[in-house]
């Protein structure tokens, strides 16, 4: 016997017994709908609570363009930060007549510059300590030769050209000292530049060994000079308060062995010639006194030229060279006109450095994301499975 | 059925949520649906409600080129009514009648041994096919929406609702 003739008879029974919800219950869910159906959870009303229910509220679309807007300020922060900052190395004023004081950290910072006006930045290169290691009794900043090039704008100087530091080494070492410096003038400034050149020569007992001066557009002026070392680090000052320094390089170069053997030797020809006139003033036979005699001659000449060659050195030690150039042009301070050429470089740079900020957070968050995804993912589907098997339960 | 329901079965689908719509039109189809499903009228009740806060939270992610808006709202209902099985750790077992009898009209003897015949033939189907049942019957979706809220085709959709149809009028005629 069949109780339903067909599916449309099941279908119509089925609609006859379809479950109707509770009057009562259907009025409360009427009120809640009206007032938005607010939450039921314990935590409703608090900001924590708010936030979250707000975050979850908002369209998948909105979440992305609030995701990508807050990545951009991210971005466009830490660029401004590091364009600001700078992400080269630092650079500090320095004092030129003042000693650099020695840091284990390697890298110092050193007083400003009171030397008329001209201040400079400077890269100060990592020293390394090992100061006695190899150099004796060196200072580890100054023993060892080295030089530090700069370029037109940066200025860079190696620690061991400091005054003090080297006074204190000269008594230990021989060091030689060098130093180039390029000045930038406006070419009506040639002359009177030129003029405080010598002027901090005379001032620092320093010797002018050649000079060339020519005004005019693209004049300049070239200063070969020989400064006391001990009052090098006060005449660069100076040189460099006359105008826009541009560039400078300084170098040392530790000629103690090449003194300390000229010495030796001096000591030892000079030996061998008391040792002759001994012997000159025993010798009884002419043909004896006249070799005697010329090797005493060769003796002393080479006498003579060890005495020489440690009189250069040491005038090598106690005055240094210096080069100063003085060349005519727009100083960069005044260069006003900032053009589609600066432009495109700074473009270029804060362009380089948004580049880099947001490889660097893309390398930090992309696995990071990848991670919540997989997470995410995950979670989805085991409560897909979980929900169908409850069906299946 | 509600009249509400068939136009909104039949209306174009909608390129904005009408929440408030949605909501009048489809209330007592969501509680049929639970109720049909869960066996249990005060757990169709707390998914019905919590159906529908779900929905209320996450209306502005309604994408109207992915379904209907009933077969979203039901998708919804279905997760809930889920969860409440998955809380139960079991499969809900009878405890009141789900055709509630407080709220149907007397329509006499034979109408209360129709439900009565009904409910025990449902009583034997699998929660899955229940389901299906509810969905067709009490929630009125169309094959197409229940493919979509049980994710599968419309035609598979179909052709589970047949089986399950003969499954049940064998059921009813064996308790005859």
């Amino acid at each position: 016997m069949e109780r339903f003739s067909d599916h449309n008879d099941l279908a119509a029974a089925l609609a006859e017994v379809r479950p109707a919800p509770r009057d009562d219950f259907s009025q409360e869910l009427d009120r809640r709908a009206d007032a938005g159906f607010p939450r039921r959870s314990r935590l409703a009303g608090s900001p924590l609570a708010g936030f979250a229910a707000w975050i979850r509220d908002l369209p998948p679309r909105r979440l992305l363009f609030a995701g990508s807007a807050t990545a951009l300020a991210a971005i466009a922060v830490a660029t401004v930060v590091i364009a600001s900052n700078g992400s080269t190395p630092q650079r500090v004023p320095i004092a030129l007549d003042r000693p650099i004081p020695t840091e284990a950290s390697g890298v110092d910072r050193l007083a400003h510059a009171q030397t008329g006006g001209v201040q400079y930045s400077e890269v100060v290169p990592q020293v390394a300590t090992s100061g006695s290691s190899g150099r004796g009794r060196a200072s580890n900043s100054a023993a060892a030769p080295s030089s530090a090039t700069e370029s037109d704008v940066e200025y860079t100087q190696s620690k061991p050209f400091m005054a003090e530091s080297l006074a204190n080494l000269s008594r230990n070492r021989e060091i030689e000292r060098s130093a180039e410096i390029s000045l930038l003038a406006n070419p009506i400034d040639v002359s009177e530049d030129s003029t405080k050149v010598f002027a901090a020569v005379h001032d620092a007992n320093g010797i002018v060994l050649h000079s060339t001066t020519s005004s005019g557009k693209g004049g300049g002026a070239r200063f070969e000079l020989l400064i006391p070392s001990a009052r090098l680090g006060d005449a660069l000052a100076a040189f460099s308060s006359i105008d826009e320094v541009r560039s400078r390089h300084e170098a040392t170069d530790d000629i103690t062995k090449p003194t300390v053997t000229a010495s030796e030797e001096l000591r030892e020809t000079q030996a061998r010639v008391d040792s002759l006139l001994a012997q000159l003033s025993s010798a009884e036979v002419e043909s004896e006194r006249e070799a005697i005699t010329a090797e005493l001659h060769a003796e002393r000449g080479q006498a003579a030229r060890l005495r020489n060659q440690l009189a250069r050195l040491h005038q090598r030690v106690t005055y240094s060279r210096v080069l100063v150039r003085i060349q005519s042009g727009t100083s960069t301070e005044s260069e006003g006109a900032w053009g589609i050429g600066n432009a495109f470089h700074d473009a270029g740079h804060i362009l380089g450095i948004a580049a880099g900020v947001t490889l660097v957070g893309l390398a930090v968050i992309a696995p990071l994301a990848l991670l919540c995804l997989l997470a995410w993912l995950g979670q989805r589907l085991w409560l897909r499975s979980r929900r169908e098997r409850a069906l299946d339960a | 059925m509600s009249e509400a329901t068939v136009a909104e079965v039949e209306s174009p689908p909608q390129r904005e949520l009408d929440f408030e719509r949605l909501y009048r039109s489809s209330r007592d189809d969501v509680y049929a649906y639970a109720a049909g499903l869960l066996r249990d009228r005060a757990a169709a009740e707390d998914v019905t409600a919590a159906a529908f806060e779900r929905a209320y939270r996450k209306r502005s992610r309604f994408d109207a080129e992915r379904g209907s808006a009933r077969a979203w709202l039901f998708g919804i209902a279905r997760n809930a009514a889920l969860d409440e099985l998955r809380r139960r750790g079991r499969q809900a077992e009878l405890s009141t009648d789900p055709v509630d009898a407080a709220s149907q009209p007397d329509r006499g003897d034979q109408r209360s041994e129709l439900r009565l015949l009904l409910d025990g033939a449902l009583g034997e189907l699998e929660a899955r096919e229940r389901e299906l049942i509810a969905l067709k019957f009490f929630a009125g979706l169309s094959n197409a929406e229940i493919g979509r809220v049980i994710g599968t085709s419309a035609s598979n959709a179909g052709t589970k609702l047949h089986r399950t149809m003969d499954k049940l009028r064998e059921a009813c005629d064996g308790a005859l």
